[in-house]
């Protein structure tokens, strides 16, 4: 160790290799952590089916090109046809194919669902840290706010919100992730509180340290684990309510999207009419992608939170 | 009356996870034999296994642990037993008081009930009728000192010498003939393990109940037992009577167990604390610190009242200190005594009630701003648990250097970390800049918390119990770490403890606090070994002493 000999060079070289350290033992958790959910049978499952489902919604363009979707060039093929060899899922009312819709839906569904999710999350992730280290009167008020959006009919706020606002996927997924962080905040604040009193954050307070330092330094690493688990379920949800949101008509309907694909199966009353595949298909792709979400999100649970193994 | 003897017994666990370390044996080959109605003390430091070792003759070791070799109740394999049989043996014939009473104990339930629990399980002739039950719970209460009434309290309305003692009751509920204690005093102060350990004598002399009783501290076991083993690494060894032990140990490992705790008034072990360490060699011309008469830090009239809910407690009372320069002083007391309020109330942690005076270098305490980081510098805190006391995500380096960064230090920030970490001995610092805390022994732990302390390069280390939750053979180097520190550095020391030996080890000075009053203070030697206040003389009278083990 020469380095540490020379004053004038120290500094940033010293830090340099200690950060060295700390960032290989970080690649080696990383490994280690990609290697144990190697092992997760059911978390690889939906892992795998997610990196299809992504990767096919992200290639929509190319595989199938936008003028399969417009209605104008569609004038001779059949509407409501059933699945078949030449249709593989059907068509819709207005002689789509019901696949095509389907990939180019997959895109909206998703990206809504991860914006609405990160949204979530970091608000949900703020709040919830804030709610739990701060004591007094600045915490309760937090907690209060956390109290009105926990027990405000989140739905009913979403159509809200999206009527009032200008539509556009946006606004939906503002909608989704203004009503949905409270829960979130909830699980934050009761690990903020745990990790608080422990006596690693008194040792810091002793040091000088201030509200910013505890929170990066202890509190943040420690509530972030749980977090990212919590991220996987959540954009489960945050799928269905996008869904939901659409199905109501309250998306923006120049785009495809599961939830619009399922508002107009039922303007035609698809179901009575017996065009079964016009409501199975999005409903259970829905299910589908939700359920995998479920999945890895247990399955990085298990992983970051050893008690839960063997359940 | 059931013998309980082990023969040949090996533990093994099967680890998995992240830090899968493979088959990591717990217990090797181990042969003790528990007459009926003998006392059996095993000893050894956290991780020899002897709670392993106690917990195999009732079966309770998780799915995850192998057994060879065979642990005999009577004339039956405990191994060979059916879930029936088996269940039927655990608490009537045999049962255990938990380490950690305050865990042990289920707080949504009353004490009471949880002892009726035990006897509904095992329904004898003695208590088949509700009525029956319900006396034999007030007979056990009574035996074990505590009143009827206190079948109705729910564990958090009891201390933790009476939660100890229902756990006690609870154990002897179904007359069993077995009683395994696995640390039953650890975490009591002196005065409360005194009380339960003359409990249990008197019940294992009664009764004729053969006893297995776990401890890291041999004067414990001495006063409770005829016989110790002591344990390490998972091999036994050495076994023998519990005065021949202590006092005449024939392997180096007991030996330097026995000498662990010193005896008060030994003038060998005054200001000497027995430790492996080899004295660091120093520059024979560099200064060396002593107490001085410079008055660092000074109480006048110091209280601290909390207000919770309309009640209003008062922790510390009138306390008024002095702390000189390069002074070690203890302060001493039962838990509950507001020892640690009043370290909290010198740090400038605990807000103090209007009209005491805390002054720091001649300047009253600041309360807030840049004031208060600025005397964060001076006076820095050691606390109980070094693993809990160290964020288990950062490596060593981050921990000593948090001060550092905290501070806006100016210098070199890795030459700093480096000198902290060589003057809390971890030599050569490079090698631990890296390791993050579960790669490092208690004692490891315990000199990283110090050198955070001493990276800031404050004047005085505020100490709450520094070694109260570290081995035996760690408490020594820890000591004599604090003392050289003052020699080296001239640093000023408050040591919270209950431990009066401690004190005798370290000390200058010794204060006693009682109920949030300091009763008695001055040189260590006058109040030791001659103390004027009635508390001291109980505190010192309570201290487990191997003497005793002769009568």
């Amino acid at each position: 160790m020469s380095i540490s000999n020379a004053p004038t060079t120290a500094t940033p070289a010293g830090t340099a290799s200690a950060r060295q350290v700390v960032w290989q033992r970080r690649r080696a958790a990383f490994a280690g952590f990609c290697k144990e959910f190697s092992h997760h049978k059911a978390g690889m499952v939906g892992l795998i089916f997610l990196a299809v489902v992504i990767v096919a919604a992200a290639l929509a363009p190319f595989i199938a090109p936008s003028r399969m979707l417009d209605v104008t060039q569609l004038l001779d093929s059949p509407r409501f046809a059933p699945p078949s060899w030449e249709h593989p899922l059907g068509t819709d009312h207005q002689g789509r194919e019901l696949w095509v819709r389907m990939l180019w839906g997959a895109q909206v569904s998703l990206i809504v669902g991860f914006a609405a999710t990160i949204m979530s999350m970091v608000i949900g992730t703020i709040m919830g840290i804030a709610a739990g280290h701060f004591t007094g009167w600045t915490g309760g008020l937090v907690m209060r706010i956390i109290d009105f959006f926990l027990v405000l009919p989140s739905l009913i706020l979403a159509i809200v919100l999206s009527s009032v606002l200008s539509r556009g996927v946006l606004t939906i997924v503002i909608a989704i992730g203004l009503t949905s962080w409270a829960g979130t905040a909830r699980v934050v604040r009761s690990q903020t509180l745990s990790v608080e009193s422990r006596d690693y954050v008194e040792r810091s307070r002793v040091l000088g340290a201030g509200h910013w330092h505890i929170i990066v330094k202890h509190l943040l690493p420690a509530v972030m684990p749980l977090v990212l688990a919590n991220t996987t379920l959540t954009v489960g949800s945050a799928i269905i309510s996008e869904s939901t949101l659409s199905f109501l008509g309250l998306g923006d309907t120049t785009l495809q999207s599961w939830g619009t694909i399922l508002k107009n199966a039922m303007d035609v009353s698809a179901a009575t009419s017996g065009y079964w595949w016009y409501v199975l298909v999005p409903g259970i792709a829905i299910v589908l992608v939700v359920l995998a979400f479920t999945l890895v999100g247990r399955a990085v649970e298990q992983i970051v939170n050893p008690t839960l193994r063997s359940r | 009356m059931p013998d309980l003897k082990f023969e040949n017994v090996s533990i093994t666990y099967r680890t998995s996870g992240r830090n899968d370390r493979g088959e990591v044996p717990a217990v090797k080959g181990i042969s003790l034999d528990l007459p009926a109605g003998g006392t059996l003390g095993v000893a050894g430091e956290s991780g020899s296994g002897k709670s392993t070792l106690a917990m195999s003759a009732l079966r309770l070791l998780p799915k995850s642990a192998k057994l060879s070799g065979r642990v005999m109740m009577g004339d039956t394999d405990v191994a060979e037993l059916s879930f029936g049989k088996l269940r039927a043996v655990r608490w009537a014939e045999a049962s255990i008081v938990f380490q950690g009473a305050m865990h042990s104990l289920n707080p949504v339930r009353t004490v009471g009930w949880q002892i009726l629990e035990a006897l509904e399980l095992h329904i004898t002739d003695k208590w088949k009728t509700e009525k029956a039950r319900k006396e034999r719970v007030k007979e056990l209460l009574a035996t074990v000192d505590l009143p009827a009434k206190k079948a109705d309290s729910f564990p958090h309305e009891l201390s933790g010498g009476q939660k100890q003692r229902a756990m006690i009751a609870m154990a002897l509920a179904c007359e069993p003939d077995i009683i395994i204690a696995d640390e039953p005093t650890t975490a009591l102060d002196v005065i409360v393990q005194k009380q339960i350990l003359d409990m249990i004598n008197q019940l294992v002399t009664e009764r004729g109940i053969s006893l297995l009783m776990i401890s890291h501290d041999l004067s414990v076991l001495a006063t409770a037992c005829e016989r110790i083993a002591v344990m390490r690494n998972g091999e036994l060894v050495e076994v023998g009577p519990s005065y021949q032990i202590c006092t005449d140990p024939k392997e180096p490992y007991t030996q330097q167990l026995a000498a662990a705790f010193p005896v008060i008034g030994d003038p060998a072990s005054r200001m000497k604390p027995v430790t492996r360490r080899e004295q660091t060699p120093r520059d024979p011309n560099a200064q060396t610190f002593a107490k001085s008469d410079e008055v660092l830090l000074q109480a006048r009239g110091l209280n601290v009242t909390y207000h919770t809910g309309g009640h209003s407690l008062r922790a510390v009372n009138n306390v008024s200190l002095d702390l000189h320069r390069g002074e070690i002083m203890a302060l001493v007391g039962q838990s509950g005594s507001g020892k640690s309020t009043l370290a909290r109330t010198l740090l400038g942690l605990q807000a103090a009630d209007g009209g005491s005076a805390v002054t720091f270098a001649g300047k009253a305490l600041p309360t807030k701003g840049k004031a208060l980081k600025d005397f964060r510098k001076e006076v820095q805190l050691v606390l109980q648990d070094p693993s809990a006391a160290l964020n288990p995500k950062l490596s060593v380096y981050e921990s000593v250097a948090e001060g550092l960064r905290v501070q806006r230090y100016q210098g070199d920030e890795r030459a700093r970390v480096k000198a902290a970490l060589e003057e809390a001995e971890l030599i050569p610092a490079e090698k631990y800049f890296g390791a993050i805390p579960q790669e490092l022994s208690g004692g490891q732990r315990q000199r990283v918390v110090i050198a955070g302390a001493l990276a800031v390069q404050p004047q005085m280390l505020i100490a709450d119990e520094p070694v109260a939750s570290l081995d035996a053979s760690v408490r020594g180097e820890i000591l004599s770490l604090l003392l050289d520190l003052r020699k080296n550095l001239g640093l000023t020391a408050l040591v919270i403890t209950h431990d009066l030996g401690l004190a005798w080890n370290i000390a200058d000075t010794v204060a006693v606090m009682y109920q949030g009053e300091i009763v008695e203070q001055g040189p260590t030697e006058e109040v030791l070994l001659n103390p004027q206040h009635a508390y001291t003389k109980r505190l010192l009278a309570a201290a487990p002493s191997i003497e005793e083990a002769r009568a």
